[in-house]
């Protein structure tokens, strides 16, 4: 069996590749999905914290590609999911202690025995962007409702456009508040699909949830109440093909404010009708 | 006789380091050999080696017997420049540098200082009179009748010479090659090209097309367009919309007013076909096509 290499990248930093690998890992691995995620960021390493794997790291990518261990002792199981594990970054070292056939190199390996694999992207475009893309074929792009999120994706799409080894990318919109979208004051679903021309994956809404979880370091798609993390699931459901609609993220209103809503549009129906 | 900088079909051999006629005839034999050489407007840089008049010319049949043809050559020597005179062959400077036009360190400094300024001063900053090249306003479109007058004008005999100037560099345009993009250029991505360009699709904000000649753009534009890149007043630049952060036409730049600041730039319900050009010194757009 080959796995799917699909690489979570963004271009600007701080959009949620890390939050989102995590937990797209974890919804795989529930489904009974064999899944490997790498995490590239060498030197800034935060994947394991948000797995809560930090103390159980002895090897990182780092020793596999300068042969201290085999790769198998680097991979790190999950603490609750055994069909997940984690190869981790070093956070001794920086980005030029891997580079791009190596990295393409242990994907060919872990392809061969896993389902997925989700190389966690960092952000920028120069070695550590060229490196976790090396080995990938599928492309998730993470962008949050901003001018500048949005024009670093565009460039991000570009370069992996002219990349022929990525066969397709999909857009994942993160911390989306639908409240401000309503009231104009930040750019709405369509407004960046349309600026971006790129299929949508995945829209999860802000949610303080995810701060907590990350400090617990538990991802947050195990908190059957959460929102957002009901969106990572599905987002992962929609990678193994199932088609999913998108969640309603609108808050439900309160009595008082559908009240209020009501006799504004009754005087509005009476303002059009003069 | 100066050089434009741009040959079609040229090819250029650097003989300079070659000591004298004999060894340039073996060299020129070999490379004329090559298929990419035939049916070519050869130019040869010849240093400073002296030629004879008979030795010029044997080299002159050489080409011509490879069928390719010897457009000029370019020499520091002055017994090469005699013999080349006698035989008719000009003579000329091969220079690789690109020709860009001297912009007045006026606008730079208004720039910055706009920049400055902007800091500082209330938004009814656009009710004053635009500075040159730095502001670039929505005009209302001439009416219909005046655009048909003024195109007969410029065919008239008796043009001032500033028109005759005008009427080359238009032609001028019309005779560059021009590059078709069937793409939507993303962020970061940049075109340069020694002609027209054309691009059937958007221009992201972020990406750059810089032109000899005109841009034009079957889609929004919303990065920066630089036409007349070389010095050409007359190029222009089209789109179905222009939301471009820049407008460069030859040496005049322009920004988007900041009352135009459309909210997620790029986002647009209609198409307005428009289309800039420099006016009075500065870039105007128009909301309508004239010819």
């Amino acid at each position: 069996m080959s796995g799917r290499v699909i690489v979570i990248t963004s271009g600007k930093g701080g959009v949620g590749k890390t939050t989102t690998s995590a937990n797209i890992g974890t919804a795989l691995a529930k489904t009974g999905q064999k899944v490997i995620l790498i995490d590239t960021d060498i030197g800034l390493r935060n994947l394991d914290l948000l797995l809560g794997l930090e103390n159980r790291i002895v090897y990182t990518i780092v020793d596999v590609v300068e042969e201290r261990c085999k790769l198998k002792q680097a991979l790190v199981k999950d603490k609750k999911n055994p069909n997940l594990c984690l190869l981790a970054a070093a956070q001794t070292r920086d980005k030029s202690a891997v580079n791009q056939d190596q990295l393409k190199a242990i994907c060919e390996e872990l392809k061969e025995d896993n389902d997925f694999i989700l190389i966690d992207c960092p952000a920028g475009i120069e070695q550590g962007f060229q490196n976790a893309i090396a080995g990938a074929t599928e492309a998730i792009i993470v962008t949050t409702p901003e001018m500048s999120a949005v024009r670093d994706a565009d460039r991000i799409i570009g370069l992996l456009e002219a990349r022929e080894e990525i066969e397709s990318y999909k857009l994942l919109l993160n911390r989306v508040r639908p409240n401000l979208i309503q009231s104009n004051d930040m750019m709405s679903v369509d407004d960046v699909v349309d600026i971006l021309s790129c299929e949508l994956i995945g829209i999860i809404p802000e949610d303080t949830g995810v701060i907590t979880s990350t400090n617990k370091g538990e991802p947050i798609v195990n908190d059957e109440n959460s929102l957002a993390g009901k969106a990572y699931s599905n987002v992962a459901r929609r990678i193994v093909g199932d088609e999913v609609e998108f969640l309603d993220l609108s808050e439900p209103k309160g009595f008082f404010a559908t009240f209020v809503d009501n006799i504004k549009k009754f005087f509005a129906a009476l303002a059009g009708k003069e | 006789m100066e050089d434009k900088g741009f040959i079609e079909n040229g090819f250029i051999i650097d003989l300079s380091n070659a000591k004298n006629a004999s060894e340039i005839i073996y060299e020129l034999s070999s490379i004329l050999d090559m298929p990419e050489a035939k049916n070519k407007k050869i130019c040869l840089k010849l240093g400073s080696i002296d030629l004879s008049q008979s030795q010029l010319l044997s080299i002159k049949s050489l080409i011509n017997s490879m069928a390719s043809d010897l457009a000029f050559i370019d020499t520091a020597s002055e017994q090469t420049e005699g013999s080349a005179l006698n035989l008719g062959i000009i003579i000329s400077e091969l220079s690789n540098e690109i020709v860009v036009p001297e912009i007045e360190p006026d606008y730079f400094e208004l720039i910055d200082g706009e920049i400055q300024e902007k800091a500082h001063e209330e938004v009814k900053e656009f009710d004053q009179e635009p500075k040159d090249g730095l502001s670039f306003e929505l005009t209302e479109p001439p009416v219909a009748e005046e655009i048909k007058e003024t195109g007969k004008e410029l065919v008239t005999e008796d043009l001032p010479i500033e028109a005759e100037e005008k009427i080359e560099d238009q032609l001028e345009i019309s005779k560059l090659p021009t590059l078709y993009l069937q793409q939507t250029l993303r962020s970061g991505q940049t075109i340069s090209y020694d002609g027209n360009i054309v691009v059937i699709g958007d221009v992201h904000a972020g990406s750059e097309l810089i032109a000899k000649g005109d841009i034009t753009i079957w889609g929004v534009l919303a990065g920066i367009a630089h036409a007349g890149a070389r010095g050409n007043d007359l190029a222009r630049i089209r789109a179905l919309k222009i939301n471009a952060i820049q407008l460069r036409i030859s040496g005049f730049y322009a920004r988007r007013p900041d009352s135009l600041n459309i909210p997620f730039i790029q986002r647009t319900n209609e198409f307005t076909p428009e289309e800039a050009r420099v006016e009075n010194k500065e870039i105007a757009v128009y909301k309508t096509y004239e010819v």
